[in-house]
């Protein structure tokens, strides 16, 4: 699907195959591709994570605050991650401890992170960071930013994990049928805690790179990257009812939605229509996700 | 067979090339029972299907009444007067019992809105009548399995069916529930309904049935009635003769390893103590609700105990959760296969080694493909489960398969002590052999087995000494080789 997207932009507009659009579209993934990833296992687990578009506004917003008020570049980094972290171990507390549905928490999160973020800011920039935080985004290494190797990495990492590494590997069974993995001796509680806060440190690294790109803190990061997230996530075999879904394909996924948002430009189509178009690809995708599972319940 | 209300006529049936039902002719009179056996994959759920609507036959006809009659879907052939009771459940567990029997058909005023109490009184009436002592307005899903079958019962009837279609109905009730499900049908039967009971049950359908036909990969074997032995019932079911249903065992038992003391659950079960021998099989006996499965799921840790204490090879347990519990030698065959056995989505591999993961990864926690593979083939093997590739989903198996899948994921873990629930519920009479052997062979070779079951014949032919709980307590221990069912019915329901 990716190819044939690809194919059919590459000869609507030849500029697509230019090497320095082809690096951009690569850079331009380097936000949404962490964020699905973590998507893909809150999803494999059988929940969904609505807050991480809003955990990167609050957690750009906590980073830029920092470094304003002349904190340590070193430090920065982490106490990003530690904010985001802190999100999501809310979310994992309250889904795994207290059972509450996870659409309803993340949806509660979502609001109160986004929220916070734009009271601390009353809603404007704050830029002014040091340079030297700036060059962890934009800083390159082979003409390639820094932020490609370290979000290729998570990914490849990540996926791995997934996919051979026993503690990840049984939030397949985990998501699956719950009750079946607890009698199997799977911790079914610790690992969706996991989940939520991996969910929420890959937002927190996707934060840490657009505050330092963009050279600002602002509440509004991350605006719909959830409903990207869910979209590259479900193209990639991820289901709303858990138990499937893969890094890799959720990372192709990215890839589609990325190329068709590069044709948008391209094509000079208004920017505006990019939500109307992720938003699509997110219906369809579930309307194949449903009718797969229909498929199977029938049999 | 003139006065025959429901039946078929040569009635075939395929899936894709799969011929389920060849050339059927069955039908149920007036005022009888028919029985419909035969073993998984038959064609029974298929032929129950066409005579309630829900599929259509390729060829032949469907008869009410002695004319021909074609039912569109199943509400069709339940206004023609055919109740059918399922054995998976159609149930809504958030919704009361009332609710329930009456869904989609609750007396309302003119405006639409529901007349609750009238719901609830027309309720009370039915479970009444069929001596279910159940409290309407009671949600579904903090009932008991066999509470549930009792309202699935009831909803069936409340339509005042002709002909009553129950596909497996005592797979959930103990015997005793059994008992009064049967003087039910009987007083049904009185009364002129028409019944077709399906069952493995050998005993059951001896017991109440007029008429006993039998299928066989899709088409009817003979007819027979009540008073053909067990023996000729099943060598018509399978093709073949079985030696015996259960086989008895020769023992050799060793020391006691497995040893639970005063365990108690406040409101659920209380000062239960046994103990278990390497090399022996303990039954639990009891009704159905009487605290055996409870007491086991507290034992793996999956309840809390409120109090009590247990032991395996002298040690002192402190078990949390089932995690703890399988690290420490404990196993547990859930008697719930579909909603807390499988994992239907996931394949039979991935299934038969969710619990032995552990020692299936290097040390750094990384699966090792080729282990997992070997593993799985080799209890696909051992306890011949079908088909033989494990890469297919879990849900796409048969019954006793998906049993066989279950058995073979605790075999994978190698516990010292196993507890088995219900191992053989709802499954055929073959699979249910193989797991017999198997269990004996368990014991055999030195674990410690707790055999948890409802079916009488069973407990007895297998277990070394039986314990029999009532009402939450663990009442008596009885030799097994001495004992009779009797004997524990006597103590189950005193």
């Amino acid at each position: 699907m990716v190819l044939v997207v690809s194919g059919l932009l590459a000869l609507a507009e030849p500029r697509f195959l230019n090497a320095s659009n082809l690096v951009s579209v690569g850079t331009g993934m380097i936000y949404d591709l962490p964020v699905a990833a973590g998507m893909t296992l809150v999803l494999a687990l059988g929940g969904i994570d609505l807050s991480v578009g809003a955990i990167i506004g609050l957690t750009s917003v906590v980073t830029a605050m920092y470094l304003r008020s002349g904190g340590s570049v070193v430090l920065a980094v982490p106490i990003a991650l530690a904010a985001a972290g802190g999100a999501g171990a809310l979310n994992g507390l309250l889904v795994a401890r207290f059972r509450v549905a996870p659409f309803l928490v993340t949806l509660g999160t979502m609001s109160i992170a986004r929220g916070t973020a734009t009271v601390l800011t009353s809603g404007y920039y704050l830029s002014g960071l040091p340079p030297a935080y700036i060059e962890i985004g934009r800083g390159q290494l082979l003409g390639v930013p820094y932020p490609v190797f370290v979000v290729l990495g998570v990914v490849v990492v990540f996926d791995v994990l997934l996919r051979r590494w026993k503690p990840l590997h049984d939030a397949y069974y985990a998501g699956t049928n719950p009750p079946a993995a607890l009698l199997s001796g799977i911790d079914v509680g610790r690992l969706v805690f996991a989940g939520y806060v991996a969910s929420a440190l890959a937002a927190g690294l996707s934060a840490v790179f657009m505050t330092s790109r963009l050279a600002m803190g602002y509440a509004r990061f991350g605006e719909l990257a959830e409903l990207r997230a869910i979209a590259a996530a479900v193209l990639g075999g991820a289901s709303f009812s858990g138990g499937t879904g893969s890094i890799l394909g959720a990372a192709l996924g990215v890839l589609l939605l990325a190329v068709i948002s590069n044709g948008f430009v391209l094509l000079k189509l208004s920017v505006y229509w990019q939500g109307v178009v992720s938003g699509l690809i997110l219906v369809v995708a579930i309307a194949v996700d449903a009718s797969r599972r229909r498929r199977n319940e029938s049999r | 067979m003139n006065d025959q209300i429901l039946g078929v006529q040569g009635v075939s049936k395929s899936f894709g090339r799969h011929t389920v039902l060849d050339e059927v002719t069955f039908g149920v009179r007036a005022g009888s029972i028919h029985a419909l056996v035969g073993e998984n994959g038959a064609g029974k759920s298929t032929l129950m299907n066409i005579l309630g609507g829900a599929l259509h036959p390729d060829s032949g006809t469907v008869t009410l009444d002695g004319r021909p009659a074609a039912f569109a879907d199943p509400s069709a052939a339940i206004r023609a007067g055919i109740g059918t009771v399922h054995q998976e459940f159609g149930l809504f567990p958030n919704r009361s019992v009332a609710q329930n029997i009456f869904a989609g058909r609750e007396p309302a005023g003119r405006a639409g809105f529901i007349r609750w109490r009238a719901l609830g009184r027309q309720a009370q009436a039915i479970l009444s009548e069929i001596g279910v002592d159940l409290a309407p307005s009671a949600p579904v899903a903090t009932l008991s399995v066999a509470a549930q079958q009792m309202v699935e019962i009831a909803k069936a009837l409340s339509l005042r069916p002709r002909v009553l279609i129950l596909d497996e109905p005592t797979s959930a009730l103990s015997d005793h529930e059994a008992q009064r499900l049967f003087r039910l049908l009987a007083d049904l039967k009185s009364r002129g309904v028409a019944i077709i009971y399906i069952s493995h049950r050998l005993s059951d359908v001896r017991q109440i049935a007029d008429e006993i036909s039998v299928l066989r990969d899709g088409r009817l074997v003979g007819r027979t009635t009540r008073e053909a032995s067990p023996d000729d019932l099943v060598s018509m079911m399978v093709g073949r003769h079985i030696e015996s249903i259960t086989p008895s065992r020769r023992t050799q038992l060793g020391a006691e390893i497995f040893k639970v003391e005063g365990l108690t659950r406040h409101g659920v079960f209380a000062d239960v103590s046994f103990g278990v021998r390497e090399g022996e099989i303990l039954g639990l006996a009891g009704l159905v609700g009487s605290g055996r499965t409870e007491v086991a799921r507290a034992i793996f840790g999956a309840d809390r105990l409120d109090a009590g204490r247990i032991w395996l090879d002298g040690r002192a347990l402190a078990i949390g959760s089932p995690r703890q519990a399988i690290a420490s030698g404990i196993g547990y065959l859930t008697e719930d296969r579909k909603a807390l056995g499988l994992f239907l989505a996931m394949t039979v591999r991935d299934n038969i080694v969710a619990a032995s993961m552990p020692a299936l990864v290097s040390q750094a926690g990384m699966l090792r493909p080729r282990a997992i593979r070997a593993e799985s083939a080799r209890y696909v093997q051992r306890l011949d489960i079908r088909p033989a590739d494990d890469r297919v989903e879990a849900r796409t198996l048969s019954g006793g398969n998906q049993q066989k899948v279950l058995l073979a994921k605790w075999l994978s873990v190698a516990p010292r002590v196993l507890i088995v629930d219900e191992p053989t519920r709802g499954v055929d009479v073959a699979a249910k052999d193989g797991i017999h052997r198997h269990l004996s062979e368990l014991a055999d070779a030195g674990m410690a087995l707790v055999l948890i079951s409802s079916d009488l014949p069973e407990v007895l032919g297998l277990s070394d000494r039986i314990g029999v709980f009532r009402q939450g307590r663990l009442v008596t221990i009885l030799d097994g080789a001495t004992a009779t069912q009797e004997d524990i019915m006597r103590h189950a329901s005193a």
